[in-house]
């Protein structure tokens, strides 16, 4: 522990001693020398029987440990005083200056070649747009990053330099004067970049700038597209633009309404700019309801003089238009649905039907719809963000969500793990007890040699699991570096606690796979033990391990296991031939992928192989379940149902009401209808479907097109009265939502309950609170810190009923980066400024800039010191506390005194940090202080141990004869107990067990009493020597019988005594 | 002992290979398509970069004693040749199954009239052989080999006596042939005991008669006579000084001292002769 200690702690300088400076974070513990005094008092009462030079030295000890006690309970620092320097460096790498990114990197490293020759001095890197992220630790040596070689930035759509600054202040060592040299164009758009910069200064850290140059001189941008938030269908939708030009210039104006380029005449869409801001109008006719998207693009003439962002030269916004309800069907394939697209048109419910692989759904699409119908459609179909705004449209818009069946729905449709489970009424697991063939998945994962190849590894293994059922087996294999190489990272098991595996998955370390024999081979075996009905083993790689034996293969095809290949990296990277072989011969499938991020979505569509026990292919007849359904109105509980031929298992939520059921032969009900409430809207599971194989026999069904009416009625979503005025609009980086309300009598309405929420363009929502700010007029404020769509939505609760929900958007075109138009130099000198920091304009002089001048006050950094004082000061003092009260021998306690001062002086006080001469001088110290003690007392040591031996010598003799007089006693018991001799004679003194341990004489007693008088060294022991023969006869006389106790107390009071003579002499 | 992970000079992300040149200066190729040359004591020399990296990075180089440096771009089913500072001489060899193609080739060795060997795998698992002037001549050796298809040829070196060795990873065996690519013997079989092989990545003639061995699965080198007894074995599975970790090559120099690529600690150990 000692060691640890010694290690962890870095040694302050030698010489010091008690007068470092030293601070204390609880100056209240100082209180506690208070004591001091008292404990002198009390201790030189206490310690009468102690001469009076311990007594002080008793009294001085204490008081110490009193001391150093109180300082390491008030947290003692030692605050040392360094000449190291760190400089930290901030990187711009924000979109407004893009193309100065190699400036920055070659500027860094040429800058920082100056710290060569300060060897303790520190280079860090931090480089940051919308987020801030360290790129190299505070370094001695320089940067070491060669130019080129960072990663890429992400979300540079912004720039946040208060957080670079943060993320600096946090990481500087604490040993070390500070400074920040910050390379930026000074365009903040996202913190509070002086707050930091007075923190900064705050924290005595200088920020130094160098001011990344620009000018776009011939600019035009859009600054707003302004289009009303909500329109009557057939209105006329105004335009409103507002464009900024820099010089005078011309162009043209491209409006598209819903992507379709609205016609113009040339010479109407012409426009001339003058310097400043120019204001244009266009009215649009609008058809059709649900959101419209505009989007309105300048185009220069002369697009090399006039202009020369090319991003901020669009603008989009959108408006709603208040239609007739309609439904949006999502299909594979619409000739399987045809039949209920009609039953609803005679209804009189319009539905649209859309191919789900036509992509291109959004939120702002979703909301022309009052449900959505998922027919049949499988989870990969979508992407992670399409299905986040699914659930957003439901939970959040209050959107109608209905999901039929069939082979690629609900669970055998990858649906499980989905964000899209959470929102239905049924889990889309088995979660009672039924014995249904299982399926088995293993995934094979070769680290690639795609950056981050080992991330999307374990990200894939960890999405395949979610989608599989958790009566299905999964395992993960991959190469690892342990003994033998292929190893089930995570073994093959029920995927019943998936939350377990994936800690597992995570763990998993990704090696560099030569072949895929050894793990094909194992997986094989593995699976082949299964009792599973579908066995599936897909491989991740780039292809470059040696391709299995043809008898991995032929093992293969003789257990029935399949082998889907992912082929993933970019161009001629990835071996696709061996692949496509293993996939070709095993009867699954080859993926190329370029693009990782599609990887999920191809594992999801992979497992489905295993999700086949999902489905139920056997002919029932549904049941009632819950009569009182308003979905089953007009369909009594005892009513025959029509058949379905088959069903996707799934098993009912708590909450849920399940209308119509499946009663199996075991007993168990499986949902066939169920619906509930899910957020503000509604979701429905019919988990048969309409295909001819299952659902043949309730399309003739008559009162089919009755009960698919009342589904997607109830599922529909509730229009706000129309009392309600919402808009939305942007100022700077925040954004306000604002709801005029009014009753039919134009009234305002006050103190209503708007439960709001806004959905960022990055799909997360955060809630809206709306304040009133006058009479029926409402506000709630947003953050703006993404480019895309934000979309609020606010429900209206009338006496605490809801009364449907309205909808409001705006949208953000381009980055605020792109509307900088030249370097914010007020705003960087103005941190210059705040922290004392200078300007260092010119990044081609770098080598000339004094940026590792050590200019700044000298650092003081504080260490903590109580763990080090308590070990090496507190307890040394203890011991010499209780060595002083307690060895009476001089000798010892001047051995004990040597030995604490040396430790305190040494480890203590940290001398054994200094140079030799220091150490030394500390030991010769010590030893002087020692002997000079010792110098007294050696001669009579010396003289007394010689007449110990002597007296040992008498002694032993003595021994003998006392031996002697023992063996006669055992000789004469022994002769007893075989009878050889009679009883023991009365005037035979009585053996006891004292007598064991005595001499029995006299003669024996005194020199017992030379022995221990011997024991007591210093002053006294010369007297005592004299003295012990004529006392000890007397000492023998008064007590024959006493016991060796009442002797030692004798001789120790006889010595206190001799003590207090001395003293007064 | 030198390197560490990173990307600084002297340091490496995932090196894959090393050679030693006549003048034991020390040349290592990473994962980051770099190759750093060293002085003998270790000390960072030059380094230059691969032309192209995106598809991948090179798994072999080789220093031949008239300090041409061969790389074989694995990735990139070519062999560049460059001089002892990094630049560019030659590159030949294209894509393909066919005469003069690759499929990510492993290895080079040159012999003393000036031929080319070079190592390649993924279902094309050979060695082709190439005139000095990188014209292809034949794939000497190819296809089943002692019984077994040969499979991941991961390295090759050329012995005093004009016989070509090759280490067949992924049969965990070392071959023997000619230089016309006559089969002439092998051995190795898959296991960690001394004396057995597993995932030969590397091999090397020295010039006692001795062969030397790197194995990547079991972390260690190995020596054996060209009878394949075993010698001597060294390192074991570690972090720490003297063991290692997925090692992928081992180049012996003029001074007798084993230079070892011990990949996943990123660094080089030297031992001394």
């Amino acid at each position: 522990m000692i060691g640890a200690m010694i290690s962890n702690f870095e040694p302050y300088p030698f010489g010091l001693g008690l007068l470092l400076p030293l601070s204390v974070d609880k100056p209240m513990w100082l209180w506690l020398l208070l004591v001091i005094p008292v404990l002198a008092v009390v201790s030189w009462r206490v310690l009468v029987a102690v001469r009076p030079f311990r007594r002080v030295m008793a009294i001085l000890v204490r008081s110490l440990v009193i001391v150093v006690l109180a300082l390491c309970l008030a947290d003692v620092t030692y605050v040392r005083t360094t000449d190291k320097l760190t400089v930290f460096f901030l990187m711009d790498r924000s979109d407004s200056v893009k193309d100065l990114q190699q400036v920055q990197e070659e500027y860094l490293t040429t800058v920082s070649a100056q710290i060569k020759n300060k060897p303790r001095d520190r280079v860090g890197m931090i480089d940051f747009a919308s987020n801030a992220y360290l790129q190299q630790l505070p370094m001695q040596g320089g940067y070491h990053v060669p130019v080129g070689r960072l990663p890429e930035m992400d979300h540079r759509d912004r720039t946040d330099v208060a957080a670079a600054i943060r993320l600096a202040l946090a990481m500087f060592p604490h040993d070390s004067a500070k400074r920040i040299v910050l390379m930026s164009d000074g365009n903040d758009n996202m913190g509070n970049i002086l707050t930091e910069a007075e923190n900064a200064q705050a924290a005595g850290v200088q920020i130094d700038v160098v001011p990344l140059w620009y000018e776009h001189r011939n600019e035009v941008y859009f600054d707003k597209l302004v289009a009303p938030t909500r329109v009557a269908e057939g209105d006329v939708v105004p335009l409103r633009m507002l464009l900024h030009a820099e010089r005078a210039t011309t162009g043209h104006v491209e409006i598209y309404h819903n992507g379709r380029l609205v016609e113009i005449p040339k010479d109407a869409s012409r426009i001339s700019l003058r310097p400043g801001n120019n204001p244009f109008n266009v009215k649009l006719p609008i058809e059709g309801g649900g959101p419209q998207r505009f989007e309105a693009r300048f185009v220069p003439d002369d697009p090399e003089r006039g202009d020369s962002i090319e991003e901020n030269n669009t603008a989009t916004s959108f408006s709603f238009v208040a239609g007739k309800s309609k439904a949006l069907l999502l299909t594979m394939n619409d000739e399987d649905d045809l039949a209920l697209v009609e039953a609803l048109g005679k209804e009189n419910i319009t539905v649209e039907v859309r191919d789900v692989s036509a992509g291109n759904l959004d939120l702002l699409d979703l909301m022309s719809y009052s449900v959505v119908i998922l027919a049949n459609v499988p989870a990969n179909t979508f992407t992670s963000e399409q299905q986040m705004d699914i659930v957003n449209y439901v939970s959040n818009l209050g959107g109608g969500l209905i999901m039929t069946g069939g082979d690629d729905s609900f669970g055998a449709g990858g649906w499980i793990g989905t964000p899209l489970a959470e929102v239905m009424p049924v889990h889309f697991e088995i979660k009672h007890k039924r014995v249904i063939p299982r399926g088995a998945l293993a995934v094979i994962c070769h680290s690639c040699e795609i950056a981050r190849g080992n991330y999307w590894g374990t990200e894939v293994a960890k999405t395949s699991l979610d989608t599989i059922s958790s009566r299905d087996y999964f395992g993960v294999l991959t190469y690892s570096w342990s003994p033998g190489g292929v190893n089930w990272d995570v073994p093959l098991q029920l995927a019943t606690d998936k939350a377990s595996i994936k800690k597992r998955i995570d763990q998993m370390t990704i090696g560099d796979m030569p072949d895929f024999d050894p793990t094909m081979k194992m997986a094989t075996k593995g699976l082949a033990a299964t009792d599973a009905a579908q066995k599936h083993i897909i491989i991740i790689s780039d292809g470059d391990p040696s391709p299995p034996a043809a008898s991995v293969i032929a093992d293969m095809k003789k257990n029935k296991i399949t082998c889907s290949t992912i082929g993933i990296g970019f161009g001629s990277h990835v071996m696709e031939a061996p692949l496509k072989d293993i996939a070709k011969k095993t009867g699954g499938r080859y993926y190329p992928c370029r693009n990782p991020k599609k990887l999920p979505k191809i594992f999801v569509k992979e497992s489905k192989v295993v999700r086949r026990s999902l489905i139920s292919e056997e002919r029932f007849s549904p049941q009632v379940q819950y009569a009182a359904s308003e979905m089953l109105a007009g369909i009594s509980s005892g009513e025959p149902l029509p058949p379905l031929g088959g069903m996707v298992l799934t098993s009912p939520k708590d909450e849920a009401q399940i209308a119509l059921v499946r009663l199996g032969k075991d007993g168990v009900a499986d949902p066939v209808l169920a619906h509930w409430q899910a957020g503000l809207g509604r979701t429905v599971a019919f988990t048969s479907g309409f295909w001819p194989r299952w659902g043949g026999a309730w399309v003739s069904w008559p009162k089919y097109s009755k009960l698919w009416s009342q589904i997607v009625r109830w599922s529909m979503r509730q229009e706000a009265p129309a009392n309600l005025d919402v808009f939305t609009r942007i100022t700077g980086n925040e954004g306000t939502v604002v709801v005029d309300a009014v009753d039919k009598d134009a009234s305002a309405l006050n103190m209503l309950s708007l439960p709001g929420v806004i959905i960022k363009p990055d799909q997360k929502t955060e809630q809206l609170v709306f304040t009133q700010t006058g009479p029926g007029h409402y506000e709630a404020k947003f953050k703006v810190d993404q480019t895309g769509q934000y979309i609020a939505n606010v429900a209206v609760n009338e006496d605490g009923v809801a009364q449907g929900s309205i909808q409001t958007g705006v949208s953000v075109p381009f980055s605020p980066e792109f509307r900088e138009l030249t370097t914010n130099v007020a705003l960087l000198e103005k941190v210059k400024d705040v922290t004392g920091g200078r300007w260092h304009e010119d990044m081609s002089q770098a080598a000339s800039h004094p940026i590792f001048d050590h200019d700044l006050p000298p650092n003081r950094a504080k260490e903590p010191i109580w763990e080090w004082m308590l070990a090496w000061i507190l307890l040394p003092l203890f011991l010499l506390d209780v060595a002083i009260r307690r060895l009476a021998s001089w000798l010892a306690f001047s051995v004990v005194f040597e030995l604490v001062l040396m430790v305190v002086l040494l480890f203590g006080v940290g001398v054994i940090y200094g140079p030799w001469w220091g150490i030394l001088g500390v030991i010769l110290l010590v030893e002087l202080i020692g002997w000079s003690m010792r110098f007294k007392s050696i001669g009579p040591l010396i003289e007394s141990l010689t007449s110990n031996v002597a007296v040992l010598g008498q002694a032993g003799e003595r021994s003998t004869a006392s031996i002697g007089q023992l063996k006669d006693v055992r000789d004469r018991v022994q002769d007893e107990a075989s009878g050889k001799t009679k009883a023991k004679p009365t005037h035979q003194p009585d053996v006891d067990r004292g007598a064991r341990f005595d001499v029995g004489d006299d003669a024996a007693k005194i020199d017992a009493g030379d022995l221990r008088e011997s024991i007591e060294t210093g002053p006294s022991t010369r007297k005592d020597k004299s003295q012990a023969p004529k006392q000890s006869p007397g000492a023998a006389a008064d007590g024959d019988d006493e016991d060796a106790t009442s002797r030692l107390l004798r001789a120790k009071r006889r010595a206190r005594r001799d003590m207090d003579e001395d003293k007064d002499n | 002992m030198f390197g560490g992970l990173g990307l600084g000079q002297g340091e490496f992300s995932y090196p894959r290979a090393l050679t030693v040149d006549r003048q034991n200066r020390i040349y290592v190729v990473d994962k980051s398509a770099r190759i750093q040359r060293f002085g003998s004591d270790g000390a960072f020399q030059l380094g230059w970069s691969m032309p192209e990296r995106l598809a991948g990075k090179p798994v072999g180089i080789y220093a031949h004693s008239d300090d041409r440096v061969y790389v074989p771009d694995t990735h990139y089913h070519r062999v560049m040749v460059f001089d002892a500072d990094g630049n560019e001489l030659a590159r030949f060899g294209r894509e393909g199954n066919g005469d003069g193609e690759f499929q990510l080739p492993t290895d080079v060795a040159v012999d003393d009239d000036g031929f080319i060997y070079v190592s390649e795998y993924n279902g094309n698992d050979r060695v082709t052989k190439w005139s000095p002037e990188f014209e292809f001549v034949s794939a000497v050796c190819a296809g089943e080999v002692d019984g077994k298809i040969m499979r991941r040829p991961a390295a090759l070196d050329i012995d005093r006596e004009g016989t070509l060795w090759v280490a067949d990873a992924c049969n965990h065996r070392i071959l023997r042939f000619d230089l016309n690519g006559q089969f002439l013997s092998s051995w190795g079989e898959m296991g960690g005991e001394p004396g057995q092989l597993r995932y030969p990545y590397d091999i090397d003639c020295l010039d006692d008669g001795t062969i030397l061995v790197c194995e990547f699965g079991n972390h260690r080198l190995q020596w054996f006579d060209n009878e394949g007894k075993l010698l001597r074995s060294w390192g074991k599975q570690g972090r720490r000084k003297g063991e290692l970790w997925a090692p992928w090559g081992a180049a012996v120099g003029n001074d007798g001292r084993v230079c070892i690529v011990d990949s996943l600690n990123a660094r080089v150990q030297i031992l001394e002769k």
